[in-house]
């Protein structure tokens, strides 16, 4: 019964986000063509909104072009790693509290881990494994610098990333997003409490899901496309689908971590009708993650992009000690406060 | 800015700019007040443009109207000037007083860059850019203009001739 | 002896020293340091006119400029080539020249190779300071089968009427009226149709003077133009072929003062490229299968060749060289049949018309290469010559036979002894009469599209060079003279779709079926065929291809003094 519970919201969370990825695409499309006074894409469907299915449609339709000299089977595989890589960071995000379906309690997250924050740290840090190895497989020079360049980012901007959850541990004392999120809605939101670690937090994720400012492993003025220069139709989309779920998953782990997840202030959910209450907590969750999805895109069309050795100082030289500060400080006032 | 000695040029930042954040913001401000602009997205096939004469479309060839005779005496400097190496032309002899006329005048239009040096060089005004931009062709051999889609009526390219004797 | 001083820098300087002969021109002399003085109607190979004026330089304690063309050196004379008195008065030579002269050098033929253009482009101001109309005269004025005059390019240099009084010895040409209605015209009666009449479009400073077959055709930066050799007879006269789109489109003489000076023949100029651009050419080898000639590839033509080469003993068969064919094609030919078939059966045709000859450059022998194929050893040893071998044919004793690069049905019983053959092999650049009786037909290169030595009627060994690719042999730099178009082509663009045929050099062919038939023919190239040829044959004794360069070599004088007996002999 549990296992198939499971599965019907794996499949439902993987529908929906993938769904919302290809519009994401379309949004991200018409955000930067309103930024650069364009009005996007309008020709395909009313307002253009069936774009997303012709784009994928092209991409499907591509030949999948492999290099004589690459490596084949790991070429095949490394698009596979980071979409299911990004894909699993899902199973711990909680989308509501829970609803209730003939008479049982259903909590709304695949998989109420009790050590959830670590495992989405754990699966944000394997994705570095599809796009490196994407770099090392496809024998490209732009490839393997961006595989390359990858990998020293995310050893470098996770430290940060870590550190800086850690704050917001110390203060709710779990692993758990749900109790997290109670935590935050029973109070106040941890943004209050912790205004420079949702800063270090935010600066490394966006380092973590490689977006502008600094998307250097795709880098198109130097590297051409990157750790997927040699890459071609599908195997290409998936790298673009994993790109934008990352976006997604950090999103919705910021609002969780920092913006109270699917709380509200002054709402209290045990006073209303349990399924109404998740509907409602569901639309705040989408309401708040759409928010900062749309910050990313934001951010994408207004900031340059890093140079490589300006990523190096920001990460090691800026954020880092910001994070050990963020964390004594936080140390510290809770000891007082206690 | 700020020489440091290093040959290195800095830019002196205050202290908000340090900061970097607030400048983020300020960025983030602007594109977003760009969002509510209004728009220049010309919606083309529908929307059609008339070039202005400095626009350099597709080179082509002059015909005199009244005598239907074209400008051009198959001297070969555009196809020794053209960079891309797109035009080809065989000479030949004519009783007219310009004793030679193209045989065959051919500009791939693959290998056309639109640069203008064809126009520039001619001697005798023969070849000039037209306002002519849409090309589109499903095979390389259709890319390649022979006389028959080159040459074309004086009196429809007026605007360009009246150009180049103003500003050349 | 004099010794003087060039200074062609403008302002002074040192200058360059000189010792020349008494009696020898300012502009010699200053051609042998490297310096070109400006001229027109002066020519290397005609006498002083002095009439363009152009040629005016500045010497030291003369008291006005000098011709350079016809004053003549002193000891210590110092000249002045560009001082700015010189290029002054140059100037205004140039801008009377100009006065009637059309400034329409993108129609006129000339422009990329001529005098005028380049000496308005070093000293003229680039406009015209003269408003009034030019002068109308006669243009498209036929002088002759081949020369085509325009009176208003001329600028009345007298060169073409001196080359045809002094070189050509034939005086047809004169100038007509006075003043600035002057033109070049015959003489009543006459027209300009000498042998030899058409040097004057190459020797004329501007576009006056038109090649009728060439005018209007191309343009000189179009076109590659490599080192070649005349093959129309056996002068040998070095020639610049012009190619465009990997076709010839021209010939001209090139400098060679040991063999034909500055000169060449109309019948050289005209016809002995046709055949390369001939559509008449063979582009595939052809085997007769069932009667008919079918074309096959060229492992399956030299093996059915070798295979049946193999049923005749060896005085059943003949072979042919040819005096078209170079000094390795021949090398080859012979060395295929004294050693490989081993038959008494060998020599080649001569095609010498009596009595068609000059004393200047005309050759009776019209092929280039007789010498070559004698002195490499395509004689028999046994003295059996051409006429005997048809005779042979005739009485069936010989049945296979293999031709080079020649077309010997040329009467009645010739043919008809072709056809007794049992095999007839032929390797040819044509279609002809005796290809159409062959049962083997492979197509061989021209001379304008391989490397090869030929040997004159004095024994001077020259080179011609590939000016035209093969299907096999791709125009590569280096080994070809490219053009612009050449160098940048696509398989995309027309100028790149010339015609490329499918033909090999002879001696490539002969040693196929050599080598197919049990023998040791394998040269990578031409060059080591001749590096062979000059160890083997004591006449080609020293020579390779690096000795022989643009200008030729004699053959040693080593003890071959039977000449004239054989030549005898061949006829």
């Amino acid at each position: 019964m549990i296992a198939v519970v499971a599965l019907i919201k794996i499949i439902v969370v993987v529908l929906v986000v993938l769904g919302a990825v290809a519009y994401l695409v379309l949004l991200e499309r018409k955000i930067s063509a309103y930024m650069q006074d364009r009005i996007g894409p309008n020709r395909v469907g009313p307002k253009g909104m069936f774009q997303p299915f012709a784009d994928i449609l092209k991409l499907v339709l591509k030949e999948l072009i492999v290099p004589e000299q690459a490596n084949g089977f790991v070429h095949a595989l490394a698009p596979v790693i980071s979409i299911t890589v990004a894909l699993s960071a899902l199973a711990v995000i909680p989308f509501g509290n829970y609803i209730v379906i003939g008479g049982q309690k259903i909590s709304l997250m695949i998989a109420n881990v009790n050590i959830g924050v670590l495992y989405i740290l754990a699966m944000s840090s394997l994705g570095v494994y599809g796009i490196t190895l994407s770099g090392w497989s496809s024998n490209s020079k732009y490839s393997l610098l961006g595989g390359l360049r990858s990998s020293a980012q995310m050893i470098s901007y996770e430290l940060s990333l870590g550190l800086s959850i850690i704050g917001v541990l110390m203060i709710d004392g779990t692993l758990r997003l749900d109790r997290i999120v109670t935590a935050q809605g029973s109070g106040l939101w941890n943004i209050v409490y912790q205004p420079l670690g949702f800063l270090v937090f935010i600066t490394a994720a966006f380092a973590e899901t490689n977006r502008l400012p600094f998307d250097l492993p795709e880098a198109e003025p130097e590297l051409v496309g990157g750790y997927h220069t040699e890459y071609s139709g599908m195997r290409w989309g998936l790298f673009f689908l994993s790109e934008y779920t990352s976006m997604i998953v950090s999103s919705a782990l910021i609002v969780t971590l920092y913006f109270g997840g699917w709380s509200l202030p002054y709402v209290d959910y045990a006073a209303m009708f349990p399924n109404i209450a998740a509907i409602i907590e569901i639309v705040t969750f989408l309401a708040k993650t759409g928010i900062f999805i749309f910050i990313y895109m934001w951010v994408r069309w207004t900031l340059p992009r890093f140079r490589y050795d300006q990523l190096m100082n920001v990460g090691w030289k800026i954020m880092l000690p910001l994070a050990i500060v963020n964390l004594l400080g936080t140390g510290a006032v809770l000891l007082a406060v206690k | 800015m700020t020489n440091n000695g290093n040959g290195k040029i800095k830019p002196k930042m205050t202290f908000w700019e340090k900061l970097y954040f607030p400048e983020i913001i300020h960025g983030m401000t602007i594109t977003m007040k760009a969002m509510f602009r209004p728009k220049f997205t010309r919606q083309y096939p529908e929307e059609r443009w008339n070039p202005p004469p400095v626009f350099r479309g597709r080179p082509v060839l002059v015909v005199e109207d009244e005598t239907g005779v074209e400008r051009c005496v198959a001297c070969g400097l555009c196809a020794r000037v053209c960079p891309s190496l797109a035009i080809q032309v065989q000479a030949a002899e004519t009783e007219l007083d310009k004793e030679r006329y193209p045989e065959l005048f051919e500009i791939n239009m693959l290998r056309c860059i639109f640069c203008g040096f064809c126009e520039e060089v001619c001697p005798e005004e023969a070849i000039i850019m037209s306002k002519d931009f849409e090309l589109t062709f499903s095979e390389p051999k259709d890319a390649i203009f022979g006389k028959d889609k080159l040459l074309i009526p004086r009196s429809q390219l007026e605007d360009r001739l009246e150009f180049l004797k103003q500003y050349r | 002896m004099a010794r003087l001083t060039i200074v062609d820098d403008p302002i002074g300087g040192k200058g360059k020293t000189v010792e020349v002969e008494n009696g020898t021109t300012v502009i010699r002399a200053a051609a042998e340091v490297g310096v070109e003085i400006p001229h027109f109607c002066w020519h290397p190979g005609l006498s002083i006119a002095g009439n363009c004026r152009m040629c005016l330089v500045e010497i030291e304690k003369m008291p006005k400029l000098a011709i350079a063309c016809s004053t003549q050196v002193a000891d210590g004379m110092v000249v002045h080539v560009n001082s700015q008195k010189a290029v002054e008065a140059r100037k205004a030579v140039l801008e009377f020249i100009l006065i009637n002269h059309p400034l329409d050098c993108p129609i006129c033929d000339e422009a990329g190779e001529c005098n005028l253009q380049d000496y308005t482009y070093s000293h003229g101001p680039g406009h015209s300071a003269l408003e009034e109309a030019k002068n109308k005269k006669s243009k498209r004025v036929s002088l002759g089968p081949n020369v085509v005059y325009d009176a208003e390019r001329c600028i009345l240099c007298s060169r073409c009427i001196r080359f045809m009084d002094e070189i050509a010895k034939n005086p047809t040409l004169t100038f007509v009226e006075r003043g600035d209605r002057v033109y070049i015209d015959t003489f009543p009666g006459k027209e300009l149709d000498d042998p030899y009449s058409m040097n004057v479009i190459d020797i004329c400073p501007v576009g006056a003077l038109t090649n009728r077959e060439y005018r209007f055709k191309a343009r000189v930066w179009e076109t590659s133009s490599t080192e070649g050799i005349c093959v129309g007879c056996s002068r040998g006269c070095n020639t610049n072929i012009w190619v465009r789109n990997n076709e010839i489109v021209r010939l001209n003489p090139r400098l060679n003062p040991e063999v034909n000076n500055y000169w060449i023949c109309d019948n050289g100029r005209l016809d002995s490229y046709k055949h390369v651009n001939s559509e008449q050419r063979l582009n595939s080898p052809m085997i007769r299968k069932d009667g008919v000639l079918q074309e096959v590839g060229w492992d399956e033509a030299l093996a059915h060749a070798a295979d049946a080469l193999k049923p005749f003993s060896k005085d059943e068969v003949a072979i042919i060289g040819s005096a078209y064919a170079s000094v390795e094609d021949n090398y080859i030919l012979q060395k295929f049949a004294r050693q490989v078939i081993g038959t008494p059966n060998l020599s080649f045709l001569s095609h010498a018309i009596d009595g068609d000859e000059d004393n200047f450059l005309i050759r009776a022998d019209k092929t280039p290469n007789a010498y070559g194929a004698r002195e490499v050893g395509v004689v028999s040893p046994k003295g059996i010559d051409v006429s005997r071998i048809f005779e042979l044919i005739a009485s069936g004793k010989i049945k296979a036979l293999y031709v080079m690069d020649d077309d010997l049905a040329a009467s009645k019983e010739n043919e008809e002894a072709l056809a007794k053959l049992d095999v007839l092999m032929v390797n040819h650049w044509m279609k002809t009469r005796t290809t159409d009786l062959a049962d083997v037909i492979f197509p061989s290169a021209t001379y304008a599209e391989k490397f090869g030595t030929y040997v004159n009627f004095a024994g001077r060994v020259q080179i011609s060079r590939p000016a035209v690719s093969t299907l096999e042999r791709e125009r590569v730099p280096g080994r070809f003279r490219m053009s612009r178009l050449d160098n940048f082509g696509s398989t995309f663009d027309r100028w790149n779709k010339g015609p490329r045929r499918n033909v090999r050099s002879s001696w490539e062919i002969v040693s196929a079926i050599g080598n197919l038939l049990g023998g040791k023919m394998r040269y990578q190239s031409s060059e080591k065929v001749f590096e062979e040829v000059a160890q083997a044959i004591p006449a080609f004794k020293g020579l390779s291809y690096a000795k022989i360069g643009y200008r030729g070599a004699p053959l040693s004088k080593g003890p071959v003094g039977k000449k004239s007996k054989e030549e005898v002999a061949v006829k």
